[in-house]
């Protein structure tokens, strides 16, 4: 099989948001929604069978709205969650592969040949999920994500991003994400589940963290998870606060304004500690002589990890351990994709030819 | 002596490829179905023959331990909730639902019940009328009712075509679910509105009324009934389904609340009443017997307001000569257009073309 006429993907498949990235220079971000019309009138009115990201979101009063991969994982035998994961892909692939103008190569580690020319291009990709569905969803979602292309590898998203950041060795990786926490110890070997943990301490539970405070505060006012979500991406913070953080909700139709400083510090860092327990944990398991690389190899990835303060708030709790170094990823959005895309270019095709 | 990890790669490259073949091979034995874990910590990477040789005799110890978490049923309080359990059907659709398991569920209505539509206030929703399929009641070895040499799955399929002309005239979008002198069941018929999505659904009879001397215009919409007259009407229109009537009855208690109901009673009371003005005309004796409920099986398993149209008596003689003229077909096949075309236009703001 010739190069010329394939094209490598790498795909995140996140609990917030699902990122594609391609051989071909298409990159795309989308928001991990997926709908469907409740009746046939909502059908009507939305002009469609199945709606996704943003859009999905908007129309949720006339759809059946799912974010497939909640907490990480696949709900146990959820027909919908399963199939919302399968147009979640399409669609990436979609965004990816129909749109794109005209290929041009080059954009990973061989560089592989570039692909133009005639004919459908055959589309591998590298799927990353969160470590908890490999653990517990891995052959749903195989069976979910096959016939969406030609050939399919699933890892788990922290791994996807140490093979493209090339932190095999030493190194652990700490993906805060919106349904989970990841992190994943990189020892030289593709990680066992020995190698990682998972916490459901991420994004959604600060937002709902927020939600209650909130709630509980101002009773009178509306809010939904969905503004809450808006107030922290915008304005979340752990430790100092860099001044007054307001926001307006309604109260019987009127907006008004809120102080939210102190409850908005109180959700976000209410993840740290179980991270940096977590982690704490997990460090001295490590063979001792390795210990202090990992220490100071640490790489912090995910959309939530991107909280102001976060990062040296979990780097100051390294101190009772003998200090550590925890760096963030340039690239938090496409890191994951990049580097399922890493992969894809780098397997040889005798192996893709294993899993078409 | 520089510091290497668990493993001993001798190079940054070859590192890389071998942990690329692992997650190949955990993929492809997750392929082939195999439960087999990714190598567990003692299985370093190869470092040498000798090494290679001893870890030979390690491999069944590495494959119990690998599945033990799986024996045991967990790992270390994480409950090991295993996909291992039969993979569930992916996707499947709704519709109306093909006969599986007997439950007592009646196969034609079952998903439409589960998958019931929460309900919408319509007045906020401009809803256009695009699709429509017209169901020509009967066809060939059910011959539906006769009388004065005409039987019924002949007159509804010619009225039926003639209702098609006239709705694509107007731009609808117009299916049947039968254009020949074919048998198809009502699930069927049911099932091809589904699946094409129409927006309205219009089943086309001729009745036979045991007091000759009616004629009379009928429609109906999905709902229950105590009429043992209609009782036997539903009964024999659902003759092919195969379902009881009480087997029925049970099943639409669920299904009444549907919001279908409301709309397809609005539909039936518009086709009825444009039907009984514009026949009037030509059969003055003509009797509005009005718009009813009852469980017929075109119209519980169908997904969109939907109702059927008695249209015409065969067991009235003066009827039957009425009907045997194509000009009179015509005028039913023109009632019935004008009423659905009242019913889209007026409730739902019609988008159709040539309004």
């Amino acid at each position: 099989m010739s190069d010329s006429n394939v094209i490598n993907v790498g795909v995140d498949l996140g609990t917030s948001r699902s990122v594609v990235s391609g051989s071909n220079g298409q990159r795309h971000v989308i928001e991990s929604y997926v709908a469907w019309p409740v009746d046939m009138v909502a059908r009507k009115v939305l002009k469609k069978s199945v709606l996704i990201g943003e859009e999905a979101v908007k129309s949720r009063t006339m759809v059946d709205l799912h974010r497939p991969l909640e907490r990480g994982l696949i709900k146990e035998g959820s027909e919908k969650d399963l199939a919302a994961v399968r147009e979640l892909l399409r669609h990436l692939l979609e965004l990816a592969v129909s749109s794109a103008p005209k290929p041009k190569a080059k954009t990973k580690a061989k560089g592989k040949a570039g692909e133009a020319d005639a004919g459908p291009a055959k589309v591998r990709a590298v799927v990353g999920v969160p470590a908890e569905a490999m653990r517990v969803n891995k052959a749903q979602l195989r069976k979910a994500l096959e016939g969406a292309v030609d050939s399919l590898m699933i890892v788990s998203e922290p791994f996807a991003v140490a093979y493209g950041l090339d932190a095999l060795l030493n190194s652990l990786i700490l993906d805060i994400g919106a349904g989970t926490t990841d992190f994943c110890l990189m020892r030289g070997r593709f990680p066992t589940e020995d190698d990682q943990r998972t916490l459901t301490s991420a994004g959604d539970s600060i937002d709902e963290y927020l939600l209650k405070l909130f709630t509980d505060r101002h009773p009178e006012a509306s809010v939904t998870i969905y503004m809450v979500r808006e107030w922290k991406e915008k304005h979340g913070f752990v430790g100092e606060a860099q001044g007054k953080v307001e926001v307006t909700a309604p109260v019987n139709g009127r907006p008004t304004t809120y102080d939210i400083t102190d409850m908005l510090r109180t959700a976000c860092e209410s993840i740290v500690e179980p991270i940096t327990e977590a982690m704490l944990d997990l460090l001295p398991r490590i063979e001792p002589e390795f210990q202090s690389d990992v220490r100071n190899n640490i790489i912090l990835s995910g959309g939530t990890s991107q909280l102001p303060g976060l990062r040296p708030a979990l780097e100051k709790a390294l101190d009772e351990l003998g200090g550590g170094t925890i760096k963030a990823v340039k690239d938090p959005v496409f890191c994951g994709a990049d580097g399922g895309l890493a992969i894809a270019l780098d397997a040889p095709d005798s192996d893709w030819d294993k899993l078409s | 002596m520089s510091e290497k990890g668990t493993s001993d790669p001798s190079s940054p490259s070859q590192l890389r490829r071998h942990i690329l073949s692992q997650a190949v091979a955990d993929n492809v034995s997750e392929k082939a179905g195999e439960r087999v874990r990714p190598q567990p910590a003692v299985a370093a990477p190869p470092a040498g023959p000798r090494r290679d040789r001893r870890l030979l005799w390690l491999i069944p110890i590495v494959a119990v331990a690998a599945l033990w978490p799986l024996i045991k049923g967990g790992d270390g309080g994480r409950d090991g909730a295993e996909p291992n359990s039969p993979a569930q059907e992916l996707g499947t659709l709704r519709g109306a639902g093909e006969p599986e398991g007997s439950e007592g569920a009646g196969p034609v209505v079952a998903t439409p019940l589960f998958d019931a539509p929460k309900p919408i206030d319509f007045s906020v929703i401009p809803l256009a009328v695009e699709r429509i399929v017209i169901d020509p009641g009967h066809g060939g070895t059910d011959t539906g009712t006769t009388g004065g040499g005409l039987s019924e799955k002949d007159m509804t399929l010619d009225i039926g075509f003639r209702l098609r002309d006239e709705l694509e005239e107007q731009g609808f979008e117009v299916f049947m679910t039968r254009e020949d002198d074919s048998e198809i069941s009502l699930r069927q018929r049911a099932l091809q509105a589904n699946t094409l999505r129409a927006d309205l659904f219009v089943s086309i009879h001729i009745n036979w009324i045991a007091q000759r001397s009616v004629r009379g215009l009928e429609t109906y919409f999905l709902g229950g009934t105590d009429d043992p007259v209609l009782e036997a009407l539903a009964r024999k229109e659902n003759r092919e389904s195969g379902y009881s009537l009480a087997d029925m009855k049970s099943l639409l208690e669920g299904i009444y609340t549907d919001v279908r109901q409301d709309e397809s009673r609005q539909f039936a009371s518009h086709v009825q009443r444009s039907l009984y003005r514009s026949l009037l005309r030509q059969n003055p004796q003509l009797r509005d017997r009005g718009v009813k409920t009852a469980p017929f099986v075109v119209l519980v398993a169908t997904e969109m307001p939907a109702i059927l149209a008695e249209v015409s008596c065969l067991s009235n003689e003066q009827e039957a000569k009425l009907l045997a003229r194509p000009l009179y077909r015509q005028h039913i096949a023109e009632a019935l257009s004008r009423g659905i075309r009242g019913y889209a236009d007026e409730v739902h703001q019609s988008e159709a073309k040539g309004s």
